[in-house]
């Protein structure tokens, strides 16, 4: 299996003038091609701005991060823009579907960046859809839909162009617990079909539906367990 | 394929604020159509004018004497032997030369009264005046040169006094100042004014308008302001024009500075070109109302990237790139403003058809006005765009995310 994620001594200092955050501290870290990953961590550990930095949505101050073979730093905003395109699925905390825009829409949105023609699109938002169970609702918008509902149209959303990683930022923070029991074992389903799934969280019933759990504090990575064959985390 | 999903959206967006949409148009709709209600105005009157010249005939000309410091005397008016004189040295060359006299008078027949102007024609008077007689015939040179007390009445003007336009032969008492006249009608005729006269002089007009040999009303010793005259069609309007000013001078020991000659040719053009430059400056001043207009369009383009912060965010995260934002928000505002434009000509055009009607003129609208409103104020919408779309597409979507 090869490395999908690869990263060495990375830095995060935010420097807001009067202070200066580090934020994360000389993290090494490697993710397989294929894993199911939990990132864990307190509020300030810092498991939010690896995330951010993991997504592509905000670089470190130092250190590489190789995804897929790219190496990240080295990309101008229009790379950096197709990475978030091509290679990152982002699930987030608030859902953030476009609003009075159908299911159907919302989940074409990344082939619509990705300059996918419009026949090719339609059927795959059609497929997607399905298979998170939607296919009743493709036409619906968001305010007429549950927690629940939403969060699996992001994930078909986050499927749409074939990312390296499917990335969820707190999936279940606003859910439910069926609904968030729900949309983890999709996760589940999309590992078991060879879809590398990384889970940032603070729930540790969440964590366990995972197979390796990873722990900051402090910005620092201080423990990466992996689930045994016979052993429970 | 991104600019179709972008026009898409970009109607969508309106539609879903149609009000705020429509108040944002409202500036362009006002500006462009009060642009092309003005510039279409101007052209309807100028063209209005040039075919009113065309029935004048463009070998007419007419001299007067100015004097420099605003005081006349006697000797700057014409007598009728300044026009003998004229005559004699350019008689070869103008096929008519009068005064264009006119005089009060009120015809009387029976119980009807009327008041209205007499107006003289000199000699060759087709040359000058194109009526169209209905009956009769216009004045021979000898009535002219006699002073014979003939009239031409208009059409309705015959029907008001005598109850019939069958006239010719009958007489009529006619009052000019002090004097009383009996007048026989000789010829009647119909007026041909134009809508743009009739604007002018008034369509309410109880007045008639008759035409008597001028001799008539300008006996020995009378004065004239101006002299008219008309050039045979083989000669230069202007040239001969100038060549009687020069000779006028002379027999009138003017400077010839002093002796203004206007061809009706140089006048429609001098009209022509004034309000050309009126139409221009008004124009100019809507115009301004086009800037607000897109001012107009500037702050809602603000306030809609404000509010759709967060969309722009999850849009970055999912792999829009600057310049996919910067064409969305930019095709959204060149719509905005396009459709304003494009219902703010139709309203123009609309005034302007509305008007012509009431003044019952030929309407003229040129397709380039259209043409250059509806692109400038896609253009304004575009420039006006700009700034908040350029703000649009900077966001950071980390910090895009996080608004609420």
């Amino acid at each position: 299996m090869r490395n999908i994620i690869e990263i060495q001594n990375l830095n995060k200092i935010y420097d807001t003038g009067a202070v200066q955050v580090h934020a994360l501290k000389e993290v090494n870290l490697t993710i397989q091609e294929g894993e199911y990953v939990a990132i864990m961590g307190k509020s300030g550990s810092g498991k939010s701005t690896l995330m951010n930095i993991l997504g592509c949505l905000d670089r470190p101050t130092s250190g590489s991060y190789v995804l897929d073979g790219i190496d990240v730093a080295k990309e101008n905003p229009k790379q950096i823009s197709y990475i978030r395109n091509q290679k990152i699925g982002f699930v987030f905390q608030s859902f953030n579907l476009i609003p009075r825009t159908s299911a159907l829409k919302n989940v074409e949105l990344p082939m619509i960046y990705g300059r996918v023609p419009a026949k090719e699109r339609l059927a795959r938002a059609k497929e997607l859809l399905e298979k998170v169970g939607l296919g009743d609702r493709l036409d619906h918008m968001p305010n007429e839909i549950s927690g629940g509902q939403k969060q699996r149209i992001a994930v078909a959303r986050a499927l749409a162009n074939h990312p390296a990683i499917l990335l969820a930022d707190e999936p279940t923070g606003n859910l439910d617990t069926p609904s968030s029991v729900e949309v983890m074992n999709l996760f589940t389903q999309l590992n078991r079909e060879g879809v590398t799934v990384i889970v940032v969280t603070h729930e540790d019933d969440i964590a366990a539906f995972t197979n390796r759990i990873i722990r900051f504090q402090d910005g620092q990575l201080i423990e990466d367990k992996r689930r045994g064959e016979h052993a429970d985390f | 394929m991104l600019i179709f999903e972008n026009i898409k959206l970009a109607l969508s967006s309106i539609r879903v604020n149609k009000m705020r949409s429509f108040l944002t148009m409202l500036g362009m709709i006002i500006g462009i159509s009060s642009v092309i209600a003005i510039v279409s105005l101007g052209d309807t009157m100028r063209s209005a004018i040039a075919k009113e010249y065309e029935n004048v005939g463009s070998t007419l000309g007419y001299l007067y004497i100015n004097s420099p410091d605003g005081y006349y005397t006697d000797d700057y008016l014409f007598t009728a032997e300044d026009k003998d004189m004229v005559k004699e040295a350019f008689g070869d060359r103008l096929t008519y030369l009068g005064f264009n006299s006119s005089s009060k008078a009120t015809m009387k027949n029976g119980r009807v009264t009327k008041e209205g102007n007499l107006i003289g024609l000199a000699e060759n008077p087709a040359e000058y005046k194109k009526l169209n007689i209905l009956k009769g015939k216009l004045f021979s040179n000898l009535d002219v040169e006699n002073a014979r007390p003939f009239v031409i009445l208009e059409e309705k003007d015959a029907m008001e006094l005598f109850g019939s336009i069958d006239v010719v032969g009958r007489t009529i008492r006619t009052v000019i100042g002090t004097e009383t006249k009996e007048l026989t009608v000789t010829g009647v005729y119909r007026n041909q004014d134009s809508a743009l006269m009739k604007l002018l002089s008034g369509s309410n007009n109880t007045r008639f308008t008759a035409y008597v040999p001028e001799t008539l009303i300008f006996p020995k010793g009378s004065t004239a302001w101006s002299l008219y005259f008309c050039v045979k069609s083989s000669y230069n309007v202007e040239e001969v024009g100038n060549q009687v000013a020069r000779y006028v001078a002379k027999i009138k020991n003017k400077e010839e500075s002093q002796v203004m000659f206007y061809s009706a040719q140089k006048e429609m053009g001098t009209i022509d070109s004034m309000m050309g430059g009126l139409s221009a400056v008004v124009g100019a001043i809507a115009a301004i109302s086009l800037v607000v207009g897109g001012i107009g369009i500037m702050n809602i383009m603000l306030v809609s990237v404000t509010e759709r912060t967060r969309e722009i965010g999850i849009r970055k995260a999912l792999g829009a790139r600057t310049q996919d934002i910067l064409s969305q928000f930019l095709i959204e505002s060149a719509i905005i403003s396009a459709a304003g434009g494009a219902v703010g000509t139709a309203l123009g055009i609309g005034v302007v058809a509305i008007g012509g009607m009431f003044v019952n003129m030929a309407v003229v609208v040129k397709p380039q006005v259209v043409i250059i409103a509806v692109v400038f104020s896609a253009v304004v919408g575009i420039f006006f765009g700009l700034y908040p779309a350029a703000k649009a597409a900077k966001a950071d979507p980390i910090e895009a995310l996080r608004y609420e």
